[in-house]
């Protein structure tokens, strides 16, 4: 009985734990007097999902990538060189859809070459990408010339717009492209074969080779996929800066991984959902959000966003030992 | 089985908790709810180079004298546009009276600024310059002017002939840029005997790419005679690079900005002049034209706050001392 007792409560603890994190980060800030009446505004809480556009949806892919077993440190390098590609193409006078479809593709490709490396080289995802990262640094910078790319307003920078044309969208449409993307990944992730077999890849590679799943094949398709996310993230970058910058999102890889570690994914594979990942963005965005309008120090976030990891990852190791 | 949990979530939200107690002490005065006073939100390009603890120095003192709070907020990481945009809007769903805003980049802020304008929040420029005109004024140093004082002090040690180096910052970065510009327009008219052996080098971000830059031109033109450098990294990259190939002291070079270890260069003779703004006179006057604006006062669009050339006669006069070293102690951190 307590064995039931203990898988019930550790199932609670899988599906609420980020649920009570999110929870726990909103109150303490409601319950501040200082910033109370501004922190709990409708405004506000458009503004922080705007601000989570950029981290959500490269979570999303590095979902499926954790799951599996795999990292993408190359995340935040892809952003940018697809932001830069973006502006260069809207600079260059194409028509801001092609712009778009080219920023995204080019996440694709670099993800495909993840992929491509990790399973021919039969290389670590953690060195294939690391090494990935700096080529896609470095190609931003070349292609941008080494500065930021000025270019055109167009369509693409209302993606991110606040006070969204047309208005009855409430939302930014960088918020409900995340949710209806969000809402196709959890989708593929838990109802589809190949969302399985990615679950299969994670858990044990060996006996999912064994099982018949291509394994290979599962695992370029996930660095394809969080590729071209990627490349729509930044897309969005670039509707956000409304310039092409390649220096921008340095470091953007740890917060997308901290995002889906926090939401209950394991670096050991196997484990993770997407609400979970969606509310462990949530999280550090509203951290910042509140931490900004207290006038803290940035020092003080750091530290917090930097507890807060560690604490959700024990957890998760918690979890482990009850299972064994 | 159930305790660690529940002991785990209970000491994640007691150190929550107390560390936001701790950290909410020093933000002094603001708690009375109600109370009238107006609050400032400040936000420079990073916080942890002295030029910014200067302008932060500046903003605290100009929020004592006239009963204002202050908040200093940067973006995270140095120098990140999109984390500084995020920081402009939580100071607008804050609902701030009034921002007193660095830019990262000319363009990428005007959207927020914008915001900030329609919510009625008042937002002063300062340091580098942003397009458009959702501002309430532009603070910040004549930096073509601080270029033009360079070209002086450099053509008239040398006494208007001689062969120099100008080394640019980086592309696209507008206040070294107008530096620039002012030494070598002033160069061209005032000292046409100056040859100008190098001007379309750019020194990188950083002191060491500065510092291998100067070192290869150095070595191929042994015998310059005067140098500029438009910022502190580049100046000091400089430094280093004509220390070691035991040139300092022999030949003129002018630098701008200050750290101790150009004051150093500046006492040794190893620089001989540098231009140096007034951050903590941008911050003071930031803080003090959005007050004033926000008080229905007319504001100036554009405020000067002024550059000077510090040499090794003048170092010690207490008002360049108090530029070249500045006081911070009145940031209460």
């Amino acid at each position: 009985m307590s064995r039931q007792n203990r898988s019930g409560l550790s199932r609670a603890l899988n599906i609420f734990g980020p649920f009570i994190g999110l929870v726990l980060v909103i109150a303490l800030f409601a319950l501040i007097p200082e910033v109370q009446g501004r922190f709990l505004r409708m405004a506000n809480f458009k503004s922080v999902a705007t601000q989570s556009v950029i981290v959500a949806l490269g979570a999303l892919g590095m979902t499926l990538i954790i799951v599996s077993g795999g990292i993408d440190l190359s995340a935040a390098s892809n952003i940018a060189l697809a932001s830069v590609i973006t502006a260069y193409a809207v600079n260059a006078g194409a028509a801001p859809a092609w712009a778009l479809l080219f920023g995204v593709l080019t996440g694709g490709l670099v993800g495909l070459a993840n992929g491509a490396l990790v399973t021919r080289l039969r290389l670590v995802p953690f060195i294939v990408t690391m090494g990935m990262m700096g080529i896609a640094r470095g190609a931003a910078k070349w292609i941008a010339g080494n500065q930021k790319i000025d270019a055109p307003m167009t369509w693409i920078n209302e993606l991110m717009a606040k006070s969204p044309r047309p208005s009855w969208l409430l939302m930014a449409p960088g918020i409900w492209i995340v949710i209806l993307f969000a809402a196709a990944m959890a989708v593929l992730l838990k109802f589809t074969v190949f969302g399985r077999h990615i679950f299969a890849v994670g858990s044990n590679e060996a006996t999912a080779r064994l099982c018949g799943i291509r394994t290979d094949r599962v695992k370029v398709l996930v660095y394809a996929v969080s590729g071209l996310f990627c490349g729509l993230s930044g897309v969005m970058e670039f509707s956000r800066l409304t310039v092409g910058d390649p220096t921008v999102a340095v470091g953007l890889e740890l917060d997308i991984i901290a995002a889906v570690v926090i939401g209950g994914g394991s670096l050991n594979g196997g484990e993770g959902s997407i609400l979970g990942t969606m509310i462990g963005v949530l999280i550090m965005s509203f951290l910042r959000n509140g931490c900004t309008m207290m006038g803290w120090p940035n020092y003080i976030q750091e530290i917090i966003i930097g507890a807060i990891i560690i604490v959700a990852v024990a957890i998760d190791r918690l979890r482990h030992r009850k299972e064994c | 089985m159930k305790r660690p949990a529940v002991k785990i979530t209970l000491v994640a939200l007691g150190a929550a908790l107390a560390l936001s107690a701790c950290a909410k002490e020093p933000s002094g005065p603001s708690a009375t709810a109600g109370a009238k006073t107006l609050q400032i939100a400040v936000i420079p390009k990073g916080t942890t180079h002295e030029f910014w603890k200067s302008i932060h120095a500046g903003a605290v003192r100009a929020g004592r004298e006239l009963g204002v709070d202050i908040i200093w907020k940067g973006p995270q990481k140095e120098d990140d546009r999109a984390q500084q945009i995020t920081v402009v809007e939580d100071f607008i769903s804050r609902g701030v009276d009034g921002i007193v805003l660095a830019p990262l980049d000319d363009r990428a802020l005007m959207r927020p600024v914008r915001d900030a304008a329609r919510e009625k929040i008042p937002v002063v420029v300062i340091d580098s310059g942003l397009q458009g005109g959702d501002y309430v004024s532009y603070v910040a140093t004549d930096n073509y002017k601080g270029g033009v004082l360079a070209a002086r002090r450099l053509g008239e040690l040398l006494g208007g002939r001689g062969r120099i180096f100008l080394i640019r910052y980086q592309e696209g970065s507008a206040s070294t840029v107008q530096r620039e510009a002012g030494f070598a327009d002033t160069v061209a008219k005032e000292f046409p005997g100056l040859e100008i052996l190098v001007k379309d080098q750019y020194a990188g971000a950083t002191t060491e790419t500065a510092y291998q830059l100067a070192e290869n031109l150095i070595s191929r033109f042994p015998d310059v005679q005067g140098v500029f450098t438009p910022n502190e990294s580049s100046t000091f990259g400089t430094l280093r690079a004509l220390q070691e190939s035991g040139l300092a002291g022999k030949i003129v070079f002018v630098g701008f900005d200050s750290s101790p270890k150009l004051v150093q260069g500046l006492r040794d003779g190893a620089i001989q002049g540098l231009v140096i703004q007034n951050p903590a006179r941008m911050g003071y006057l930031g803080v003090k034209t959005v007050v004033a604006h926000l008080k229905g006062e007319p504001v100036e669009k554009v405020v000067d706050t002024g550059v000077v050339l510090a040499t090794r006669d003048n170092m010690d006069a207490p008002d360049i001392k108090g530029l070249l070293s500045p006081d911070l102690s009145n940031i209460a951190d």
